[in-house]
């Protein structure tokens, strides 16, 4: 069964005096779809809408159920297309259910009275939005969220087989969100045509069929949530680094962000720095995170598959050495280890519990010249505080730091030995 | 809605009321029947036309005031501090330096456009209208006007005395003429704006609001634009410039009635009339005929101020 197209968009220009926005932009939407139009601040998004909704004069072609929008009269195009925007003044005390009525203005004689009908419609869109008991409120008494749930009110009073939607939820708190997407997914599901403007990508990929991705007003990206929501598509789009991972309740694609790529990394000869990071523990987790956003080529070391080490590790895709929990290292093992070490320009050591069966770790650290090591001790602690192996372990952190190894209690002393000049790296041991 | 009919209905019975009443007071004598020689002529002749000039006049600039003030989605707007009556009066002033009195209403509809559209252009295109921009556009507008008026006034030699008249603002000379004229543009122009009260109740969410909502945005703002200017102008033209009932009279109405232009332009047409006509009569009868545009002004200024005080809670 094919859907229908209702509106259809083909090379469609539109913007300002000076400036065009949207450059040639072709798509077309068809009936019981909620489609998100996504991408990043001043890409057109808004911009696009208003000229589907025909307050902005537009060039190209742009059609609604077949026919070109600018041949619909102004209460044609009210009755087939509504739109929700971000925020509007409110200069006057209308009271909700005076504002929600306009939505059926366009059904209605300038000499006729509205019928029982249009307020019986209104009543029940003010039941289905939550909002039935601020009916006789005046606007200006409301809240940025609640105005915005009047806002979709109207639109849903107009009873349109299309609705454009401005970042339709940016005032609402969390449950509000949840109830006005469900809502709009719901009438997608009844056959209407939901185009939104999103800038919580998230709640996109939660509630929409289909995105739409747009870069300097044109269109870069058009298909599901799990193909437009790439970490690629992402970075090249909004510049930003993030992963990508499965809703834990829905199955549906969901992001999550890393930190700015924005600092330059220390690249060596022409590649990202290779940096190790061996903790344990959860002692890694936010470093890991930290130098994955600053774009080192990161490992880390030997973790057992509990540790939340291991985990932050898997989702930002670093290589490690995997062991079941509380099991002894390997010789295996300890093997891989060295040829992480070998290989890395910088190695990382989080302070963290070391006891007799993780202990050997240290051993291989220190065999390998402590010069391209970092030791990583929180403000106030001591080496003896993550001893269990009967003073061992301290000592042979103790010795790291005394044959070379430098030491620092914050992140910006790591990421200053991380950015020291090529001239300071030791040459590396084979 | 349901204090809506028995509001217009008081109005329409206090507007009767009024004009009866008013026509029968004055400086000349009081009561209903007279039996002084020349009561007739005084009644009919002078305050009647004078009272219903009065009364068209107070509607016009009423109604004017609330569809400006949806227009401009600004409770603010007033065509007094919009500079449209300075701009009637310079087209009014022009007529009568340089055409010897003819045309005033066609030259003072034309002033009152120019001014509207200046303001229009620089704080109303889109947006948010702030009352500081549209303010401040309307002072510099009305500052601009007066400017060339003194000119002309500093040039006019024996016309000086018909200028000043425009300026002040009253009724001394209300003609029948002038009560038909008052009539004649407040019917059409009001009832125009009435069946557009829909439209002013969109566009008072704003333009882009109200073509969402299914309204032709642009004629309806050209047709508002064009109607209030026409009224403002026929105002300027019969009494000068008087300030401040476009501002008041819609705003009791809301306090009354609530925002809904079906309500309240019906509602300022009939208040707008009594609020004048009552000012006029008081100055005819307790300031020996001080210009009526003044005790408006009395009245009107501080009762703006108290509204830009009050902005924010209720309006």
């Amino acid at each position: 069964m094919t859907k229908k197209t209702t509106l259809n968009a083909d090379n469609l220009r539109a913007g300002y005096s000076m400036q065009e926005i949207v450059k040639s932009v072709s798509c077309s939407f068809t009936a019981g779809t909620f489609t998100g139009i996504i991408g990043p601040n001043g890409s057109g998004k808004t911009t696009l809408l208003r000229a589907f909704s025909r307050v902005l004069p537009s060039s190209g072609i742009l059609e609604l159920d077949g026919k070109p929008v600018a041949g619909f009269t102004p209460a044609e195009l009210g009755m087939a297309l509504g739109f929700v925007p971000q925020d509007e003044a409110r200069p006057f005390s209308y009271t909700v259910m005076q504002v929600v009525l306009m939505a059926r203005y366009a059904r209605t004689s300038r000499f006729a009275s509205l019928t029982p009908a249009d307020y019986a419609r209104c009543n029940a869109v003010l039941e289905e939005t939550g909002i039935v008991h601020l009916k006789d409120q005046s606007i200006r008494a409301l809240s940025g969220g609640e105005w915005q749930r009047v806002l979709i009110a109207r639109a849903l009073a107009q009873d349109t087989k299309v609705l454009l939607l401005d970042e339709p939820t940016s005032h609402l708190d969390l449950s509000h969100q949840s109830d006005a997407l469900a809502l709009m997914k719901g009438l997608a599901g009844t056959g209407s045509t939901i185009i939104g403007v999103f800038h919580d990508l998230n709640l996109a990929a939660l509630y929409c069929d289909r995105l739409i991705m747009i870069k300097d007003g044109t269109l870069v990206a058009d298909g599901t949530p799990a193909e437009v929501l790439t970490p690629e598509k992402i970075r090249e789009v909004y510049g930003a680094e993030v992963v990508t991972a499965r809703h834990p309740a829905t199955g549906r694609t969901f992001l999550m962000p890393l930190s700015s790529r924005s600092c330059k990394t220390p690249a060596r000869q022409g590649a990202p720095l290779r940096v190790l990071v061996v903790s344990g523990g959860g002692s890694g987790a936010d470093l890991l995170h930290l130098l994955a956003g600053r774009g080192y080529d990161l490992s880390a070391g030997i973790l057992a598959t509990t540790d939340t080490d291991y985990g932050v590790a898997q989702a930002l895709g670093i290589p490690s050495i995997p062991i079941l929990p509380f099991s002894q290292i390997t010789a295996h093992s300890l093997e891989k280890l060295r040829g992480m070490v070998a290989r890395a320009d910088r190695i990382i050591l989080p302070a963290h519990p070391v006891s007799a069966g993780n202990l050997p770790v240290l051993f291989v650290l220190r065999e390998t010249g402590a010069a391209k090591v970092i030791v990583h001790l929180p403000e106030g602690r001591e080496f003896a505080s993550y001893d269990f192996a009967k003073g061992v372990a301290a000592a042979a952190m103790t010795d790291l730091c005394s044959a070379g190894a430098s030491c620092t209690s914050t992140y910006d002393g790591i990421l200053a030995f991380l950015e020291q000049s090529d001239n300071n790296i030791p040459p590396q041991s084979e | 809605m349901t204090r809506t009919i028995p509001l217009i209905l008081g109005l329409a019975i206090a507007a009767v009321a009024t004009i009866v009443l008013c026509t029968f007071i004055g400086p000349a004598g009081f009561g209903f029947v007279s039996t002084a020689p020349g009561a007739a002529d005084i009644v009919g002749g002078i305050r009647l036309p004078r009272v219903l000039a009065a009364f068209f006049v107070g509607a016009g600039l009423a109604v004017a005031g609330a569809a400006m003030q949806s227009l401009f989605r600004n409770p603010m707007a007033d065509p007094y501090i919009l500079g449209t009556s300075s701009g009637g009066a310079l087209g009014a002033s022009l007529a009568i330096v340089f055409l010897g009195g003819f045309f005033i209403p066609i030259f003072a509809w034309i002033g009152a456009v120019v001014a509207i559209l200046i303001v229009w252009s620089i704080a109303g295109r889109k947006g948010v209208i702030s009352v500081e921009t549209l303010l401040l556009t309307g002072i510099a507008v009305s500052f601009f006007f007066s400017a060339i008026v003194s000119f002309l006034i500093a040039i006019a030699g024996q016309n000086v005395h018909q200028i000043l008249f425009w300026l002040m603002g009253g009724f001394w000379n209300a003609s029948p003429t002038d009560a038909m004229l008052a009539a004649a543009i407040l019917i059409p122009a009001g009832a125009l704006l009435f069946f557009m009260g829909r439209d002013l109740n969109a566009l008072s969410l704003g333009e882009e609001t109200a073509a969402h909502l299914g309204i032709d945005a642009t004629r309806a703002r050209w047709t508002v634009l064009g109607a209030s200017t026409l009224l403002v102008a026929g105002a300027v033209s019969i009494a000068g410039s008087i300030g401040f009932i476009g501002l008041v009279t819609p705003h009791i109405v809301r306090m009354l009635a609530g925002p809904d232009n079906r309500v309240v332009i019906p509602a300022s047409i009939l208040a707008g009339g009594i609020i004048l006509v009552i000012a006029d009569t008081l100055a005819r009868t307790f300031f020996s005929d001080l210009p009526v545009g003044i005790i408006t002004a009395f009245i009107g200024a501080p009762f703006f101020i108290w509204l830009i005080y009050q902005r924010g809670s209720t309006v």
